[in-house]
C-alpha cells in the first residue's frame, strides 16, 4: 500500500466482482483506496430491477449509512419501504432489518459502516468476498491463488478453511473439499453444523469420507 | 433512530458559501462522521481549506464522494480534477485539502474516522447547532446557543465569533465587539474573517470594529 497523503479513482474504475447470480455487482471503495476507519462499499445493478443491497439486520453493532449515488432504488427498512433516487440517504441502526432493490439501470448505492465506541476493524470477510467475486466473474485461477493468502494470512480461523471448502465443492475438487472441510471441523465444531445444511455440497454429500 | 433524508432537504445555506447537509447529526450516527456540502454556483469553494491537525480538527481520514457536478481539488499543491463519480481519499491528516465547484449543484459528501479509534465528532461539529439557527435567521437562538456552548469551553475563539456574528445581527454592537476582540485574540484568522463577512454589517463603522479588524483586507467570510 502506497502511503501517498491521498488517492483518486472514479466509480468506474472500481472492481466489479459478481456477488450473485442475478447480477449485483460489488465495487469495494474501502480495500481499493485503504481506508482503515470506517468500512466503504458500493453496490451496482445494472440492469435495473435486480437486488442491489441484500436483505439483512447488522447484527453485530455495526451502523450504515447507505447514499444512493446514482439511479433509483426501492428500499426496506424496518416495515416501511422507501423509494430513494439519487441523492437519497438511508440510515440503518444495528438490528433495523433493511434492503434494496433497484428501480432504474445502473443504480449505484454507496455503503458505509462501522461500530459504535470502537476503533474500525477492517472485516476478514472482504478477501472471502474478493474470492468468490473473482471465481464468479471466471477468474478461477485468481481465485485460488487470492484463496491461499487468505489461508496464509488466518491460518487459525476456521472460516478461511471453510470457504476454501466451498470454493473447491464449486470446482469439483472432492479431494481438497474435504480436506479443508476436515480442517475447519478441526477448528471449530460449527463448521460442521454449517457444512451439513450448506448446498455447495450436495454433490458430496454422499460420499463416504465426507466429514459433514 | 434509522431514517432516510435526500441530500438536499438536509442542505442549509450558510452566508455566501456552499449549503451544508449535517448528516451525521440528522440521524445521530455514533460511529463515523458525515456531511455533504452542496455548491449552488461555479466557483464557490465547496471544501473550504483545512487540514485535520488544528484543534478544532478531528485528525481524520477523510473520504470525498463527488456525488453530482463536478469540483477540482487541490491537495497540498497537486490540483485533481474530479467529476461527478470520483472519489478522493486523503489518508495523511497533514494535507492542505480545498475543492472549487466547477458546476452548478456539485455535491460532495464526506465520510470521515480516526484510524485505530472510537470515532468522536470533531470539536469544529459542534457548531452545527448553532449554523442551524444562523440558517433560520433565528438570531436570539444563536446567542443562547453560543453562550451555552461558551459556559462548556470557555474562551473558544470559534464559538465566540460566532456569537458575535449573532449580537451584531440582533444590533448588540457593544457585546458582539467585545465577543469579536475576544474571539480575534484568540485566533488572528477571525480578524480576517470579519472583514468581509455580513453578519458585522451593524459594526462595521465602528471604529471598535476597525481596531479589531485592524483595517486587513481579507477576503469575505461567512459564519
Amino acid at each position: 500500500m502506497s502511503e501517498k497523503a491521498y488517492e483518486v479513482v472514479h466509480l468506474d474504475e472500481l472492481d466489479r466482482f459478481p456477488v450473485d447470480d442475478e447480477g449485483l455487482l460489488w465495487r469495494p471503495v474501502r480495500r481499493r483506496l485503504g481506508i482503515t476507519a470506517f468500512g466503504t462499499n458500493a453496490y451496482t445493478a445494472e440492469q435495473g430491477t435486480e437486488r442491489v443491497i441484500e436483505e439483512h439486520s447488522e447484527q453485530d453493532g455495526h451502523e450504515e449509512l447507505y447514499f444512493v449515488a446514482g439511479g433509483r432504488a426501492t428500499f426496506v427498512l424496518g416495515d416501511d419501504e422507501i423509494d430513494a433516487p439519487a441523492g437519497t440517504f438511508i440510515y440503518a441502526e444495528p438490528g433495523t432489518k433493511r434492503g434494496a432493490v433497484a428501480a432504474e439501470p445502473n443504480t449505484t448505492v454507496l455503503a458505509i459502516g462501522a461500530k459504535r465506541g470502537v476503533p474500525h476493524e477492517i472485516s476478514a470477510w472482504e478477501e472471502i468476498f474478493v474470492v468468490f467475486g473473482l471465481y464468479r466473474r471466471g477468474d478461477k485461477a485468481e481465485a485460488r491463488a487470492h484463496m491461499e493468502k487468505v489461508l496464509e494470512k488466518h491460518p487459525d480461523a476456521w472460516q478461511g478453511y471453510y470457504n476454501a471448502a466451498c470454493l473447491d465443492a464449486l470446482d469439483r475438487n472432492r479431494d481438497g473439499a474435504i480436506e479443508h472441510l476436515r480442517r475447519a471441523i478441526e477448528l471449530d465444531p460449527q463448521a460442521k453444523e454449517y457444512a451439513a445444511k450448506d448446498e455447495d455440497f450436495d454433490w458430496l454429500r454422499d460420499d463416504p469420507e465426507f466429514p459433514a | 433512530m434509522s431514517g432516510t433524508a435526500n441530500v438536499t432537504e438536509l442542505a442549509l445555506r450558510l452566508g455566501n458559501g456552499p449549503s451544508w447537509a449535517m448528516v451525521r447529526t440528522h440521524f445521530d450516527i455514533q460511529a463515523f462522521g458525515v456531511n455533504a456540502y452542496i455548491a449552488e454556483e461555479p466557483g464557490i469553494s465547496v471544501i473550504e481549506e483545512h487540514d485535520e491537525l488544528g484543534e478544532r480538527a478531528g485528525r481524520h481520514e477523510e473520504l470525498y464522494f463527488v456525488s453530482s457536478g463536478r469540483a477540482t481539488f487541490t491537495i497540498n499543491d497537486d490540483e485533481v480534477d474530479a467529476p461527478e463519480g470520483t472519489f478522493v481519499f486523503v489518508r495523511d491528516p497533514a494535507a492542505k485539502r480545498t475543492a472549487i465547484a466547477q458546476e452548478a449543484g456539485t455535491t460532495i459528501v464526506i465520510v470521515g474516522g480516526k484510524p485505530g479509534e472510537a470515532f468522536i465528532p470533531s470539536p469544529w461539529e459542534r457548531n452545527a447547532e448553532g449554523l442551524v439557527h444562523f440558517a433560520n435567521e433565528d438570531w436570539e437562538q444563536a446567542v443562547e446557543t453560543y453562550e451555552r456552548f461558551l459556559e462548556e469551553t470557555p474562551g473558544d475563539a470559534g464559538f465566540l465569533y460566532n456569537l458575535a456574528c449573532a449580537e451584531s445581527r440582533l444590533g448588540r454592537k457593544e457585546k458582539a465587539l467585545e465577543h469579536l476582540r475576544l474571539s480575534a485574540e484568540g485566533e488572528e484568522r477571525f480578524r480576517h474573517a470579519a472583514v468581509g463577512d455580513p453578519d458585522f454589517d451593524a459594526v462595521r463603522d465602528d471604529p471598535e470594529f476597525s481596531a479589531i479588524t485592524g483595517q486587513v483586507d481579507a477576503p469575505g467570510a461567512g459564519s
